[in-house]
């Protein structure tokens, strides 16, 4: 088949369509999604016992805000990223952030060090960190992955990892409401490996739902 | 072309784009046929090969039609569409690389001996590639990256613009059906 004829093919099939919302309405509706769920998880969870002392001596909000800084910029860019006609440079929007989390993170190692000595360097042992942001990363992800589901035809996998990492990047703030942890290099490590996995898989198996939705 | 014609053009695609989001067949065919010359250059800037070229082109009209509603008619028309095209460009670039890289040079094939050609399969060859011409675009789209581009199916997929079982379902559609057409038992 020639040009010609795939084009009168194409325009046969020229059904209306609903324009895609600007990148700023679907970053507000995922926002929305992600800040509901993460809200229903927390509330149904319950707070962590210590959170107003922490939070009081400046410990996690930093930390906190970061993340939140890092999501939201990683979600802006994916549904910058879905629009065929934006610059892929977008996708480095979220990069200051997310290093800003783990420099905050890092400081937190070497503020631990003075009190303690070299020991608050080695990270201990916190399967339920990882298995709470991939398992309520995951499933949020899935929902962004259905917002950005008209990047299925042009670039996906950029589109799918950077709303892993936005997922991810929420689900971290969900955890430090709920998960009495202390150790700065635990949190680094379980944190960072956690948003690493969810994005990783979100660009490697993410471009898929989103072609099939 | 003046930048005044240029951007005539572009308010005049941007126009017609807008109408056929909204379903106008016939502005849509237009604004495809019109396009057709910008796509084929910025394909050709990419690919040497013309056959090549033209399934870029090819490539870039699937997708331009199944992306269609990411197009905003505030902006201007011209950067979307190269966007599309060349990246569409760059991915057939891709995937000759890698098809290259998998077959065997003539020269090196040359101790292999060919086959004879007769009547019959010269008429063989132009009975399979009617019956391929005659399928689906979306069968043919299918055969044509699972089986003769012989792509992994999450790029024939990326590429496509199909899921993946979509395009398993094409492909095992345009086999029965070549089968059906040329007389061979399913």
């Amino acid at each position: 088949m020639d040009s010609e004829d795939l084009i009168a093919r194409l325009a046969a099939d020229a059904r209306p369509v609903r324009r895609v919302p600007p990148p700023v309405v679907s970053t507000l509706v995922w926002l929305a999604a992600a800040a509901a769920v993460v809200g229903a998880v927390v509330a149904w969870s319950g707070f962590r016992h210590d959170l107003p002392q922490r939070l009081a001596t400046g410990v996690d909000l930093p930390q906190m805000i970061l993340a939140g800084v890092a999501g939201v910029a990683a979600g802006f860019a994916a549904f910058q990223l879905a629009l065929p006609d934006r610059d892929p440079r977008w996708a480095w929007l979220p990069v200051p952030p997310a290093l800003g989390w783990v420099a905050t993170m890092g400081w937190g190692c070497v503020q631990e060090s003075l009190a303690v000595g070299p020991a608050a360097f080695v990270p201990g042992v916190s399967v339920p960190c990882l298995v709470f942001i991939v398992a309520l990363g995951l499933p949020l992800t899935l929902c962004g992955g259905f917002l950005a589901r008209h990047a299925a035809g042009f670039r996906p996998t950029p589109v799918a990892a950077l709303i892993g990492l936005s997922a991810a990047c929420f689900a971290s703030i969900g955890l430090t409401l709920v998960h009495h942890l202390d150790a700065a290099a635990t949190v680094l490590v379980w944190h960072g490996l956690a948003v690493a996995l969810v994005s990783l898989a979100a660009a490697r198996v993410g471009p898929q739902p989103m072609r099939a939705a | 072309m003046s930048a005044a014609e240029r951007d005539l053009t572009d308010a005049r695609w941007s126009a017609l784009m807008a109408s056929a989001q909204d379903g106008d067949a016939r502005a849509y065919e237009t604004l495809l046929r019109e396009v057709l010359p910008l796509l084929r250059a910025i394909c050709r800037a990419r690919l040497r090969d013309p056959s090549d070229a033209e399934d870029a082109v090819q490539d870039a009209l699937l997708t331009l039609h199944r992306v269609r509603a990411t197009y905003d008619p505030s902006r201007p028309f011209r950067p979307w569409l190269s966007a599309i095209a060349e990246r569409r460009a760059l991915d057939r670039g891709r995937s000759r690389g890698r098809r290259l890289a998998r077959e065997t040079g003539i020269e090196d094939a040359a101790g292999i001996a060919a086959p004879t050609r007769g009547a019959d399969t010269s008429a063989a060859d132009a009975q399979l590639r009617r019956a391929v011409a005659d399928l689906p675009p979306a069968q043919r789209t299918a055969l044509s990256l699972t089986k003769i581009e012989d792509l992994p199916l999450t790029e024939a997929a990326a590429r496509s613009g199909m899921s993946v079982g979509a395009l398993k379902v094409a492909t095992h559609r345009a086999i029965r059906t070549l089968r059906r057409r040329l007389g061979l038992p399913d």
